[in-house]
């Protein structure tokens, strides 16, 4: 059982939807609010956010399934993306994911046993002349080595 | 109006109207699996591709407009090509179901297969594993193998039903039909979808492993069970030689032109039949004292007959009271009138009719008859029946209740009726109330009658019976024609 | 030689403050359209430069808003197309990192020109950062009265709104960034209509990529003939010329149109890493046909390329070094594709997944001899046949590595 939204919460999903000449424009953005919040989105969120878009549960869920930057069940306390692209592959990305995969234990798609990082195999993240890149949680890291990832990975693994 | 050329044809198409409901008109058939005249253009299975003069690609005829001159080649070998590309990608994970699947004769994918001259897959690779039982609906079964993903359910709920509750989740070769739990598809329209699949994706339980679809004779009727009037096939099983039991109606589905508004029914119209069926009325039952008799047709005729000769010789018409519905065709009532012409007291004629609802806004109407204008247009007098104010003056009673079984109003009148002297009840199917009648008679249903009904529109709509009734089945017309041939006949004979 | 126009300021911090950002002639080309041209003279001066899109399709931008409609009632909006995500492409990034008010000028102007009051800039979901960057200039330029109501006191009014994607390269495809604005999932829609006529909301809409739109204060400013006195006759400007792979400087160059895809690689971008040999060139974003070694002395404009057998696109050039298998470069291509397909239509959905099958059977070394074929005929069955030119992405690639480096991959 998902707590409501905090008043301040809707209240700011309140100004997302004012934004926009039709409510259900304002429906990417209010789940990356909730998500942002929540570190994921659950069934009880998609009726809530459904019901300030004016839009059925099925229909938040048509979009939540679409998009792959939003999660619908808990990550990790980081989310750790390796771009497996083609400009960063040519920069050693494979080696990378490898190195991490190894390091964490874990495959593409699977957060560590003691929940604090979700490993995610992602495209191209657009910065491509950085690679190979990654992204932890909002912020990317490019030009990767293995003591760079090293460096990071501890620093994300401290509790 | 735009003159345009189909297939080296020169024919007028309305303006506005695609080059696939052209070519439909000038008779000309476009293979499609997403596209529905009911529905708005899609244009993703691209199987309705066709070739326009000028244009580089295929274009899908059913999302293209057609415009004055517009040149349109609909077969030829590089769209026979691109057809038979879209049915091998569409095979490429599509389960080998065919022997199990209750579409088989009546599936898209098979017939334009067969059309195309696809025998064999060139896909050597493993198939994607999917849900194929994935209850979306209570009578409603998913098989998301066998899923084209033309969206057509999606779209018949979101844009005709209105009730939108399926939808597409995922992307690319993950994308799924689904629901939100909780929220399945609900009673309403929710058959139609098993219609609107081109393939055996989504299955009625109800059918789902009865039969072979091509075993089925298909016979037109009206739906009898509201006001609308909607036009159904009735699906017979001739029954299988050795073993006829097989034979009976398997299936209700509407008519391509069902509804003004499209090849719907609601569900009601769709499986109502089937507690009909199970309960059915077969033999005529004579409740003497405690003791339950069958008894043959003429024997209870006669008995019955006589009985309202008494009331007829004695001038006492006006204590027999007829209780009817509004389920009778317009010829029935014709049968009514003549039966009552035999009494010199006015009988009274009543109607119980099934409570009204609110109708559901879209086909199904308030009133759950099809035909009270048939009864209003009849000429006969007729009151609504008031068991208080009616059992009073009543020596002898005979009750026509129609499919809907109004148990709820028999409940209501048996302790009006208990002190009534003789009682008869004409009933399709058992109720609880049978054991008060001194007579039962099986009564067919409105699909063994032929006749007609006046629809809520004013519309009259004609039909035939699908099948005799069975047994000693008879239909309310025929009963009150052989009541009344048996008041005649003594009167004559004398 | 390179041209700095769009670039000039990248080497200062990024982002560039509203201050820096008018002490160099920021807002000087908004200021003059809209206090002595009419909307119709600024379509004119851009239509007459011939801007194309810099998005990938190379559609010129000034023809495309003369689509919308000149009279009507109701709303139009315009929507900048920020949701790069051709694999290889950066140089939107380096823009809204660097100079977003430039971006806001492009924007004005455009709104401008065809008469609009909203914009959304539709900016991918992972530019989270950048998109925080956007609004903050947004705010300050408002808070100066270049952006909202009554700009620069010419009566003229636009807002904007920065809306984030959410993970889906489909969205960059123009009616699919509309539907996925409105809050459906990110399919393309049925054209016609096309967005010029019915868009956003149902209403006349304008989408132009973010580069593309920072074109135009240099147009407005310096006209039409300077701006096509830069590249090629016909094909104007400069462009920005993202450069990965394996080369020692990756980066983006502005540079004149049709510059040398062989001068950037070798003279801008430094050049191979040591030891390394080129084997093989993407120009513009992963959905243009790869190049072989023999083939690299192409001029990089839209005309030259298609001639080449390839396209523009993104202007995004992948350096392949032999050092890398062209099954790995047909997988990160196949895996793309099949990844990213929206599912709609039929060929797409089920060709990049039968595709992908085949592919990942084959990295797993389990080969049969006629994959190769299987492939180029999947390919064949999507390309021109899909609801949009997703499909053609998805197919392009496939059949020209396979037609030119055919021998390698059947090793």
């Amino acid at each position: 059982m998902t707590a409501p939204f905090t008043e301040d919460l809707r209240g700011r999903i309140a100004d997302i939807v004012a934004r926009y000449p039709e409510r259900r424009a304002a429906l990417l953005p209010v789940l990356h609010l909730v998500q942002k919040e929540r570190g994921f989105i659950g069934p009880e969120d998609e009726i809530a956010v459904a019901r300030v878009c004016g839009l059925r549960p099925v229909e938040v869920r048509e979009a939540l399934t679409f998009y792959t930057m939003f999660r619908r069940r808990p990550a990790g306390r980081h989310v750790l993306q390796v771009c497996t692209n083609l400009s960063c592959t040519l920069r050693g990305g494979e080696r990378i994911l490898d190195h991490i995969r190894m390091t964490l234990g874990i495959e593409p798609g699977r957060t560590t046993p003691d929940g604090r990082i979700t490993l995610v195999e992602v495209e191209c993240l657009g910065a491509c002349d950085h690679g190979p890149c990654l992204m932890i949680d909002d912020v990317l890291h490019g030009e990767l080595t293995g003591d760079k990832v090293e460096a990071l990975l501890r620093e994300i693994s401290r509790p | 109006m735009a003159k345009i050329e189909i297939d080296g044809r020169t024919v007028e198409a309305a303006d506005g109207s695609t080059v696939l409901a052209a070519a439909e008109r000038a008779g000309i058939s476009i293979p499609h699996f997403c596209h529905h005249p009911n529905l708005a253009p899609e244009g993703t299975c691209r199987m309705c591709v066709v070739e326009i003069a000028g244009a580089v690609k295929l274009e899908p005829s059913c999302a293209t407009i057609v415009r004055e001159g517009m040149k349109i080649v609909t077969a030829s070998p590089r769209i026979a090509d691109a057809r038979r590309s879209v049915l091998e990608l569409l095979l490429a994970d599509h389960p080998i179901d065919c022997p199990i699947c209750d579409k088989a004769g009546e599936c898209r994918l098979q017939d334009y297969c067969r059309d195309y001259g696809l025998s064999e897959s060139a896909f050597g690779e493993n198939k994607t594993r999917r849900e194929k039982l994935f209850r979306i609906g209570d009578r409603l079964l998913l098989d998301r193998e066998r899923c084209v993903l033309c969206t057509r359910c999606v779209r018949f709920l979101r844009d005709v039903a209105k009730t939108g509750e399926l939808g597409v989740f995922e992307r690319g070769g993950r994308t799924e039909i689904g629901i939100f739990e909780g929220i399945p598809v609900s009673d309403g329209y929710s058959g139609n979808l098993v219609d609107l699949c081109p393939v055996g994706a989504i299955t009625d339980t109800a059918f789902r492993f009865k039969t072979r679809t091509w075993f089925l004779e298909p016979k037109p009727s009206v739906c009898p069970y509201c006001a609308r009037g909607c036009l159904v096939d009735v699906d017979i099983h001739p029954g299988f030689a050795r073993h006829p039991e097989t034979g009976g109606i398997l299936r209700v589905r509407p008519r391509p032109d069902a509804t003004p508004a499209g090849p719907w029914i609601c569900d009601i119209g769709r499986y109502a039949w089937i507690e009909t069926e199970s309960r059915r009325v077969r033999r005529i039952v004579w409740n003497k004292e405690d003791r339950e008799a069958v008894l043959s047709g003429d024997r209870a005729f006669a008995l019955l007959g006589a009985r309202l000769r008494a009331l007829a010789e004695t001038g006492k018409g006006d204590r027999l009271t007829l209780v009817l519905h509004s389920g009778l065709t317009n010829e029935e009532w014709t049968d009514v009138a003549e039966f009552l012409g035999e009494f010199a007291g006015r009988p009274r004629v009543r109607i119980a009719d099934p409570v009204e609802d609110d109708g559901d806004g879209f086909l199904r109407t308030s009133e759950r008859t099809p035909n009270r204008r048939g009864a209003a247009a009849s000429g006969v007098e007729i009151l609504p029946f008031h068991p208080e104010d009616d059992c009073p003056h009543t020596d002898l009673l005979i009750v026509f209740a129609g499919i809907r079984g109004h148990l709820d109003f028999l409940e209501r009148c048996r302790p009006a009726w208990s002190g009534i002297a003789a009682k008869a009840l004409v009933s399709p199917v058992l109720t609880a109330a049978d054991r008060d009648f001194d007579f039962v008679f099986p009564c067919a249903i409105p699909y063994e009658k032929s006749g007609s009904y006046i629809n809520c529109d004013g519309r009259r709509l004609e039909f035939s019976a699908v099948r005799p009734a069975p047994d000693e089945v008879k239909a309310e017309g025929e009963i009150l024609r052989l009541l009344r041939a048996e008041v005649r006949r003594t009167a004559e004979g004398r | 030689m390179s041209e700095k126009n769009l670039t000039r300021f990248f080497a200062t911090a990024a982002p560039r403050a509203l201050e820096d950002y008018l002490r160099t002639g920021g807002y000087e080309a908004a200021r003059k359209a809209l206090s002595s041209m009419t909307p119709a003279a600024v379509m004119e001066e851009v239509k007459g430069a011939n801007l194309r899109g810099r998005g990938g399709a190379g559609f010129p931008a000034g023809v495309k808003w003369g689509f919308v409609p000149k009279s009507g009632e109701g709303p139009r909006y315009l929507c900048v197309n920020a949701d790069e995500g051709e694999p290889g492409t950066f140089k939107d990034r380096y823009l809204l990192a660097h100079d977003p008010h430039l971006l806001l000028e492009g924007i004005i102007l455009a709104g401008y020109a065809v008469g609009i009051r909203r914009a959304f800039v539709y900016i991918r979901g992972e530019y989270e950062e950048l998109a925080r960057r956007l609004e903050e200039a947004v705010s300050e330029a408002a808070s100066r009265g270049l952006l909202g109501e009554n700009i620069l006191g010419s009566g003229y009014s636009l807002s904007v709104c920065v809306h984030r994607g959410a993970g889906a390269y489909i969205c960059g495809e123009e009616t699919a960034l509309l539907e996925s604005l409105e809050g459906f999932r990110g399919q393309p829609r049925l054209k016609p209509p096309f967005p010029a006529a019915v868009g956003l909301f149902g209403k006349p809409t304008v989408i132009n990529n973010v580069e593309t739109l920072t074109n135009l204060p240099g147009i407005v400013l310096h006209g039409a003939e300077w701006f096509l006195g830069l590249g090629k006759l016909g094909d104007g400007g400069t462009r920005l010329y993202g450069v990965s792979g394996s080369v020692v400087r990756p980066g983006v160059y502005e540079l004149r149109v049709g510059a040398r895809l062989r001068d950037i690689i070798f003279t801008h971008a430094g050049g191979m890493l040591p030891g390394r040999i080129l084997k093989a060139v993407i120009p513009g974003g992963m959905s243009s046909t790869i190049l072989g070694p023999d083939e690299i002395d192409v001029a990089m404009d839209c005309e030259s390329l298609a001639a080449a057998g390839s396209m523009m696109g993104s202007a995004g050039i992948i350096v392949i070094d032999d050092s890398v298998p062209m099954l790995t470069v047909l997988d990160r291509i196949t895996k793309f594709y099949a990844h990213e397909s929206c599912g709609q239509c039929t060929p797409c959905r089920v060709g990049t997944s039968w595709i992908r099958k085949v592919v990942q059977r084959m990295m797993s070394g389990e080969r049969r001899p006629d994959d190769l074929d299987t492939l180029v005929r999947l390919a064949g069955m999507m390309k021109g046949r899909t609801f949009c030119p997703f499909g053609d992405a998805a197919a392009g690639p496939v059949l020209g590595l396979i037609e030119k480096f055919r021998s390698e991959l059947e090793g």
